[in-house]
């Protein structure tokens, strides 16, 4: 791998883990949901960091272009992360249902409780 | 006997006053709810006007979560039956009686009426969208050992338990034919009834093409993976 690829590739996954840091710090990423990006960031550093490893991954895979291990690498994460976030929003739009369900009900509960009252006091 | 019949509406102003007048008129013990899936036309303006109780979503969640509610509704208020009723005019009130028989006599936990067995008048015309529905219904009575001749019905009774079970798990998307395949893997018991229908009042099948075949897509799907689904669990409480 060339120099100019590998010192591309330290900086760019350096800088992914440093823009996630950065956002759970200002709270714009929860904890939870950055482990994953974390993960991925950390382990393209890894192995742009020692060409040796991406070397022996690259003869292991057989792949002739040690540099596409970094890819595959890469489109594994964001595949897993998708997914994961899959499963993020479909829980989340049971709890939307679930809030929107309980609201119409609560609301129906008021309706009733304010006729109520003006029923019991109905000058008041 | 505490009877509610759960009218799950969107965008049925047409048809909704007539649709309550005849449960009026046909079925006066009966009490009525109208729980309206956030429409955009006059049906919110309609419903304090209508004289039965009403809730209102919100948001647009869809017809599984308009039922859930209801269903909530049911159980806290101390019902004994829901008779799921559609708000266009399709499901005849005279007809509630046959489809109670089932839960009072036979001991069934939910009943579904159906256009198709028995001599009832209906019959969608034959094409690619009756195709479907017998591919669905075949497939959900190998699945549940019931025989099924309307798996997509939307004219439903349902008994004290399948209310507690439904009041959470009542599935959503297009949901009757998976609605089937829950009750029979929950162990309840379920009977079809032949009734008769009508041509809706007014409005329009809210099935696109476009959504038809996302419809059979997502129904599809849903009765491959349930059969391998844990046993949903009656609600404890009301």
């Amino acid at each position: 791998m060339g120099n100019l690829v590998q010192i591309g590739s330290v900086v760019v996954s350096g800088a992914l883990l440093l823009l996630v840091i950065d956002l759970v710090r200002r709270r714009k990423l929860t904890e939870e949901y950055s482990f994953i990006w974390l993960l991925c960031a950390a382990a393209l550093l890894v192995l742009s960091l020692w060409r040796d490893i991406l070397h022996v991954t690259a003869r292991w895979l057989g792949v002739y272009y040690p540099p596409a291990v970094l890819l595959l690498v890469l489109i594994f994460f964001v595949f897993v992360a998708s997914l994961y976030f899959s499963v993020v929003i479909s829980g989340q739009r049971r709890q939307i249902e679930h809030l929107v369900e309980e609201l119409a009900l609560l609301d129906q509960r008021m309706r009733e409780a304010e006729r109520e009252k003006i029923d019991r006091f109905p000058i008041g | 006997m505490k009877v509610l019949a759960l009218i799950p509406a969107r965008n049925e102003a047409d048809s909704l006053p007539a649709v309550i007048r005849s449960l009026r008129a046909d079925q006066p013990e009966i009490d009525v709810l109208v729980v309206d899936d956030e429409s955009c036309d006059a049906t919110r303006e309609l419903l304090p006007g209508l004289g039965v109780g009403w809730l209102r979503l919100c948001e647009h969640v869809g017809i599984g979560s308009a039922i859930r509610a209801g269903l909530r509704y049911a159980l806290r208020e101390g019902y004994d039956i829901v008779v799921r009723v559609d708000g266009d005019g399709q499901h005849p009130a005279s007809e509630i009686d046959r489809m109670i028989a089932p839960l009072l006599i036979r001991g069934a936990d939910a009943v579904v009426g159906s256009r198709f067995s028995g001599s009832a008048g209906y019959q969608t015309p034959p094409g690619i969208r009756r195709m479907g529905q017998r591919a669905v219904a075949a497939w959900v009575s190998a699945a549940t050992g019931v025989r099924v001749t309307d798996a997509t019905s939307g004219f439903w009774a349902f008994g004290p338990h399948a209310i507690r079970l439904l009041a959470t798990h009542h599935p959503t998307g297009y949901p009757e034919p998976e609605l089937l395949l829950l009750l029979a893997h929950s162990g309840l018991c379920v009977a079809e009834v032949p009734i008769h229908m009508n041509k809706r009042m007014a409005g329009r099948t809210s099935l696109t093409a476009g959504r038809l075949g996302l419809a059979c897509a997502t129904t599809a799907l849903a009765l491959l993976v349930a059969p391998f689904r844990r046993p949903a669990r009656e609600a404890s409480g009301g």
